[in-house]
């Protein structure tokens, strides 16, 4: 238990130093978040599935979403995104706000504790696998780091605690 | 337009200076940051045995990939040249009637002048990359390999947008200027029939390719058109993620200091894509050889072809500092820049630019793949010598002069004379050669001394110490003519700690001043020469230099230029096992000093002292000096010197200078101590020329004014 507790804080360090918003909650806590959260579009596994919510992704984009991480990595403070369904995928690029869901068993300690899960994944015919670590960035103009430039201006985590 | 020319230019651009300051001093820091705790110079040998592969290899690799992504109905290329895959991308943007191409940043398509070609065919591609986007509108090439528009400032990209959107912009609102990018981008993506990526990683035994940004342009570019083509150099394949988890650890955190980057988009095969009529994704992959397969298999270039496109040689390169990416490379920046201008692009325009680098190692020490740039930037340079003949004046000097003890020793015998007019009240320094324009007037420079140093140890009978403890001292160019001081005093410490000090029988240059200058024939003769004179290794304890130039030439290049010679090759190796710097021989044969003064002392490293043979003295200066010892900011970045560099590039080589200075001013240090002549030079006549007390002094002048402790 003593090193789940050691990645999580690790994990929340870095992820807090790129502006990821982290909260520790249980299930039901989630779901409530869910019922009262106003999202656009919800894709999340069990026990979220009743609260899919589907939506349109136009130029436009959205305001909220939220969507499952299928791991987390400590070491960088990175959400592991199995992103092959485009739905998904556009809703971790268009939305102003995106949360991600994350089971604090879940979290990993280094880069290469992530290399069976994309082995596995691309041993299929395709894939689409994103890393991501914080919200869009840019500093290209007079490396002012500046937040949201064409992904999500806002990244909030939550990580559920109970199994 | 000349390159003295552009670099002057670049000189009087107080925006770039400014820019490239402080990103500079930033990125140092963030990088440290991200490192701390890692093994970096491990980490970076395991990129290196990763991605070194024969032609032969990438090859089944690339096939391997193939095959993998075939299986879902993509279609992979192979492009022999520039105009070859240009030609096949707009082919393919012509078959799914794009007008609109959305592309993400790639250096490759820079590399192929894709976006001009495209233009050219009547088609419409746009960069989202917001950097990229600001030079494409404003009509320009990027400065840097991963900070494109570095070169710019908020007020010119404010013009830049409002003349392109009609938009009024507040100038010094950055974030106003990053929403409006994202609005005014955001439609294009969803226009757009194709999107363009490149991939910093493929791999081959899963056809996944990997892209690194932090904006996340590339996943809506890889996502939202229904085509999706990836330009990719065959250089960027790997085996397999572990590989690429490497590359991922050091990447992002050589390039921006980050520890990693925002986004990693991992991608294998065609995905599903609504705007596709299939519903599934229109994948190529073109794979560019444009020269690269056939350097896969070359002696030194090869390892060129080990770059991650970080741009770390730039952001550590005190050169490209002070000129920026305009000048100090073509289209790939930086000392890769240097040398990939060579292998892919205008030889002659890659002989010019080759000349900015200073040699101080910087990019090597940095790479995260462990590619020696300097030394292949060095080998390029002898290359270029032997093609298009160097200058005839330098040419002279090195085989007529430096290789030639005899006639360099006369040489320097006329030149202490008739300089005499022109010393300075202390006859340390000449006051103001009138040879030379103001320009080159930013130091002091010392005077020929007239004796030198061999003259003197002959004449302080310092041969006629006998000891069965024996070091050999070779004084090099610099301590012979113009510091034989600092090679008197470091023999009377070392004969009061009991060592005997040899010296070779005839002075001869190191031959790195040749070589670095492309004179490879001359550098060879010289070494040849000075390996006669060395003592023989099995008789000595160590071989002492007060200039780690000479000795890291002693240590690498005596052995590079003596494959064919077996005996002056297996001489060579013994003696570079020896090769130690003064600090290193006391530390290591336990000689403390003691110092009773309260005068505060300060550090410069020499470039060749850490980056060349290896050893920094700061913990044994610490030691010895006690509170006393004030660390210097940039201690290990270059002083400006670098030999004839300081000739040919005075404005750049003053303006690197100058950082030095103000880094030692605020050290408040009375006393400014080095291991190098050459630095000694460069620093001393600064300081002189602005009038600044500080003291300057290679460590052997102090160390021997310090009693030695007992043990």
């Amino acid at each position: 238990m003593i090193s789940i507790d050691t990645e999580l804080n690790k994990f929340i360090e870095k992820s807090e130093a790129v502006q990821t918003k982290c909260t520790v909650l249980k299930k039901d806590d989630l779901k409530t978040i869910l019922k009262d959260g106003n999202f656009d579009y919800i894709k999340l596994n069990t026990p979220f599935k009743t609260y899919s919510k589907d939506c349109e992704f136009t130029e436009s984009g959205v305001s909220k979403s939220i969507v499952n991480a299928d791991f987390a990595i400590a070491e960088t403070g990175t959400l592991v995104i199995n992103s092959e369904n485009e739905q998904l995928r556009l809703a971790t690029m268009v939305s102003e706000s995106l949360s991600v869901v994350v089971y604090k068993s879940n979290i990993v300690s280094k880069l290469e504790n992530i290399i069976s899960f994309m082995n596995e994944s691309t041993s299929r015919e395709n894939a689409y696998i994103a890393f991501i670590t914080g919200p869009s960035r840019t500093a290209d103009i007079e490396r002012v780091l500046t937040i949201g430039v064409h992904g999500p201006v806002e990244l909030i985590c939550y990580i559920i605690e109970d199994l | 337009m000349s390159i003295k020319t552009k670099v002057k230019e670049k000189l009087n651009d107080k925006i770039l200076y400014s820019n490239l300051k402080t990103f500079a001093e930033n990125y140092k820091v963030s990088r440290a940051n991200a490192l701390s705790g890692l093994d970096f110079f491990k980490l970076r040998h395991d990129i290196y045995k990763s991605k070194d592969f024969t032609k032969d290899e990438i090859l089944s690799l690339f096939e391997e990939f193939k095959s993998n992504v075939e299986k879902s109905g993509c279609t992979v290329l192979h492009a022999e040249d520039a105009a070859s895959a240009n030609k096949l991308i707009a082919d393919i943007c012509k078959k799914h009637s794009a007008e609109y191409i959305v592309k993400s940043k790639s250096m490759t398509s820079e590399e192929i002048k894709l976006n001009d070609y495209l233009e050219k065919q009547g088609l419409k591609p746009v960069e989202t990359d917001l950097g990229e986007w600001i030079l494409q509108i404003a009509g320009e090439h990027p400065s840097h390999m991963v900070m494109p528009a570095i070169h710019k400032t908020r007020q010119q990209v404010a013009k830049v947008f409002e003349k392109h959107t009609g938009e009024k912009i507040d100038p010094d609102d950055i974030n106003k200027m990053v929403k409006i990018a994202r609005k005014y981008l955001r439609e294009f993506y969803f226009k757009a029939k194709v999107g363009i990526t490149g991939a910093n990683i493929a791999i081959s035994s899963s056809g996944t390719i990997g892209i690194v940004t932090n904006e996340g342009n590339a996943r809506l570019s890889s996502t939202v058109p229904p085509v999706h083509i990836v330009l990719v150099g065959y250089e960027k394949l790997v085996k397999n993620f572990s590989d690429a988890m490497k590359i991922i650890r050091l990447l992002p955190k050589s390039a921006t200091g980050q520890n990693i980057s925002t986004y990693v988009t991992w991608i294998k095969g065609s995905n599903p894509s609504f705007k596709s009529e299939t519903g599934k994704k229109h994948t190529y992959y073109i794979f560019l050889d444009n020269g690269r397969l056939s350097f896969l298999d070359h002696p030194f270039l090869k390892d060129a072809l080990k770059c991650i496109r970080c741009g770390s040689c730039a952001n550590v390169c005190p050169a490209y500092e002070m000129v920026g990416g305009h000048v100090f490379g073509d289209i790939y920046i930086g000392a890769i820049g240097l040398i990939l201008t060579s292998m892919l692009h205008d030889e002659k325009k890659a002989k010019e630019i080759l000349s900015l680098c200073i040699g101080c190692k910087a990019c090597s020490y940095n790479c995260p793949a462990g590619i020696d740039l300097q030394s292949i930037i060095s080998d390029l340079n002898v290359y270029m010598g032997q093609k298009y003949s160097i200058n005839p004046a330098k040419k002279f000097v090195y085989s007529a002069v430096l290789k030639n003890p005899s006639v360099f020793k006369s040489a320097m015998k006329v030149a202490s004379i008739i300089q005499k007019p022109l010393l300075d009240e202390t006859k340390e320094n000449i006051g103001k050669l009138p040879i030379l324009s103001d320009e080159h007037n930013f130091r002091k420079l010392p005077s020929v001394k007239e004796k030198t140093f061999s003259q003197m140890f002959k004449q302080n009978n310092f041969d006629k110490f006998n000891s069965s403890k024996k070091v050999f001292f070779y004084p090099g160019c610099a301590v012979e003519y113009f510091f034989p001081e600092m090679g008197t005093k470091m023999v009377q410490l070392l004969q009061k700690a009991g060592f005997q000090v040899d010296i070779p029988d005839t002075q001869v240059c190191c031959g790195l001043p040749a070589i670095h200058s492309g004179d490879g024939k001359s550098g060879k003769k010289t070494i040849l020469k000075n390996l006669k004179y060395m003592g023989n290794p099995e008789e000595y304890e160590a071989f002492l230099v007060l200039c780690p130039s000479c000795g890291m030439a002693i240590k690498e290049d005596f052995k590079k230029y003596t494959l064919e010679y077996i005996s002056e090759f297996k001489k060579s190796e013994k003696i570079a096992n020896k090769v130690t710097s003064l600090a290193d021989f006391l530390n290591k044969n336990n000689i403390r000093l003691k110092y009773d003064d309260n005068k505060k002392i300060t550090y410069h490293t020499p470039c060749h002292q850490g980056r060349g043979l290896g050893f920094v003295p700061e913990d044994f200066l610490k030691e010895t000096f006690g509170e006393n010892f004030i660390p210097l900011k940039d201690s290990n970045v270059c002083c400006g010197f670098g030999g004839s560099f300081s000739v040919e590039y005075p404005g750049i080589s003053s303006g690197i200078l100058n950082k030095k200075i103000e880094n030692i001013k605020d050290t408040k240090a009375d006393i400014l101590l080095t291991d190098c002549p050459g630095c000694v030079m460069q620093i001393d006549g600064g300081l002189k020329k602005q009038n600044i007390n500080v003291k300057v002094a290679h460590l052997s002048e102090i160390f021997n004014e310090l009693d030695i402790e007992k043990n």
